[in-house]
């Protein structure tokens, strides 16, 4: 195996690094770069615990080589997450009582975002649509779509950006 | 994961070069999402590909065009541009559709129309509206292009006609018919993220009350993805009615069965897709049929 060099933009922070040809995102960000917000869940793209964001789209990284992302950007839950505190869909998830063991949190959160992004407006219907990618086996998803549904309501205003 | 080397294709010209020269030992990777979970299933030891060649950078293959009669989709073109491409919402909104079903959001993001294509899977999504387009596959080796309809390129599930130092470019299908409506269901175990049990694309043109065009195309139905002439020609001439729609639907169950054998899941598929096929034709023909 031919060992590849790769230049990654991961929550604007810019790296260079040499990876292993078969490496995954998932692997990249969890081993490599010790963000272990990111989880893995059945790594075949069902469940949706490994969602980042890829150049602005929700994507699994479970699913994608780490080799593929030379020159693009990637988000994770660590990249929306204010220096203090939390981003108002951190909060709004806390407030709704969308979290309980929170292992699908991340993944949420950033599908969730992914959507308010490109749509701040999203009906009940589009919620349920952009998270339908995101397992949830504790809480249910009617705390879940509540909390992104607050968030873009305005009703979960806080300090610092979405 | 199996080891294998990673090859990075910046235009068509170098990834043709790559496949001309290693092709036998190559799997090609864009959205990834059939190939990666095909990957981690290799156990190590078993033989997989020496390299995988990713040809995600190259935009030539990327974007839908249309011509004025032609519509061309780039085989890098992710499910979700289609699914909200105004081009194909006007002039192939059944394609649309078909696309707005495959897999999450995360799926659609990345997952090519060329790869569903491609993997040759039987409940593809996208299928079974391009064959009802009449849509053309475009290849590209070193030694030049190749078209062939879409639907003659399936040798058997899992299998198409594409040689090793070969890549899909593109899909191209006319634009509808003037007048034409068309539908396309998917069933699947549940909404999201399912894959297809069963689908269907149709497309109708009705004139003075008079069905002069009609186009059936189930998906998860035969070996290999087609049209149903038998049933298209029951409803020619005639006049739009639950009836005749249940009568095609019919049609298209016993041509599934002369194709595909009777096999343990007949029983559950004979009267699905002939329930499927009435309700999309009375979703083309709309109100008051």
């Amino acid at each position: 195996m031919k060992k590849l060099k790769l230049n990654i933009t991961v929550n604007g922070q810019k790296h260079t690094l040499k990876i292993d040809p078969n490496l995954r995102l998932l692997d990249l960000l969890r081993e490599n770069l010790h963000l272990t917000g990111t989880k893995e869940g059945c790594g075949i793209g069902e469940c949706g615990a490994c969602t980042v964001i890829l150049d602005g789209r929700a994507v699994n990284s479970c699913l994608i080589l780490a080799g593929q992302c030379e020159g693009r950007e990637i988000t994770t839950i660590e990249g929306v997450t204010p220096e203090d505190g939390l981003s108002p869909l951190q909060q709004s998830f806390l407030d709704n009582g969308a979290v309980q063991c929170g292992f699908c949190t991340p993944g949420m959160i950033l599908s969730a975002r992914a959507l308010l992004d490109h749509n701040p407006t999203p009906t009940e219907a589009e919620i349920r649509e952009a998270i339908s990618g995101n397992l949830c086996r504790c809480t249910g998803y009617t705390q879940i779509v509540e909390a992104i549904q607050a968030v873009a309501d305005g009703r979960e205003e806080q300090q610092g950006s979405l | 994961m199996i080891p294998f080397n990673l090859e990075r294709a910046e235009s068509l010209e170098q990834a043709l070069e790559f496949l001309d020269r290693d092709g036998t030992e190559v799997k090609i990777i864009a959205g990834g999402t059939d190939l990666m979970v095909e990957l981690r299933e290799i156990s190590p030891g078993e033989k997989g590909p020496g390299t995988v060649l990713d040809i995600t950078p190259i935009d030539e293959i990327r974007g839908i065009k249309d011509d004025g009669s032609t519509i061309t989709v780039g085989a890098l073109t992710p499910h979700r541009e289609i699914s909200s491409s105004p081009i194909i919402l006007q002039y192939a909104p059944l394609l649309a559709s078909a696309c707005s079903t495959v897999g999450a959001a995360q799926h659609r993001n990345i997952a090519t129309i060329g790869g569903n294509v491609i993997n040759g899977s039987p409940a593809a999504d996208s299928v079974p509206a391009l064959v009802a387009l009449n849509a053309e596959a475009v290849f590209q080796s070193k030694s030049g292009e190749r078209v062939s309809l879409l639907k003659d390129i399936y040798l058997k599930p899992y299998q198409t006609d594409i040689k090793d130092d070969e890549i899909l470019t593109a899909v191209r299908f006319p634009r509808l018919p003037e007048g034409a409506t068309s539908s396309y269901i998917k069933l699947g175990r549940r909404n999201a993220l399912a894959i297809s049990r069963m689908n269907v694309a149709v497309v109708l043109v009705i004139k003075d009350g008079e069905i002069t065009e009609a186009r059936i195309s189930p998906g998860s139905t035969t070996p290999t993805p087609d049209r149903i002439t038998t049933a298209e020609e029951l409803l020619i001439g005639k006049e739009p009615s639950e009836e005749l729609f249940r009568r095609a639907g019919q049609a298209v169950s016993e041509e599934m069965i002369n194709r595909s054998g009777r096999r343990w899941s007949t029983p559950y598929k004979e009267p699905v897709i002939a329930a499927l096929t009435a309700r999309a034709l009375g979703e083309a023909a709309g109100e008051g049929v």
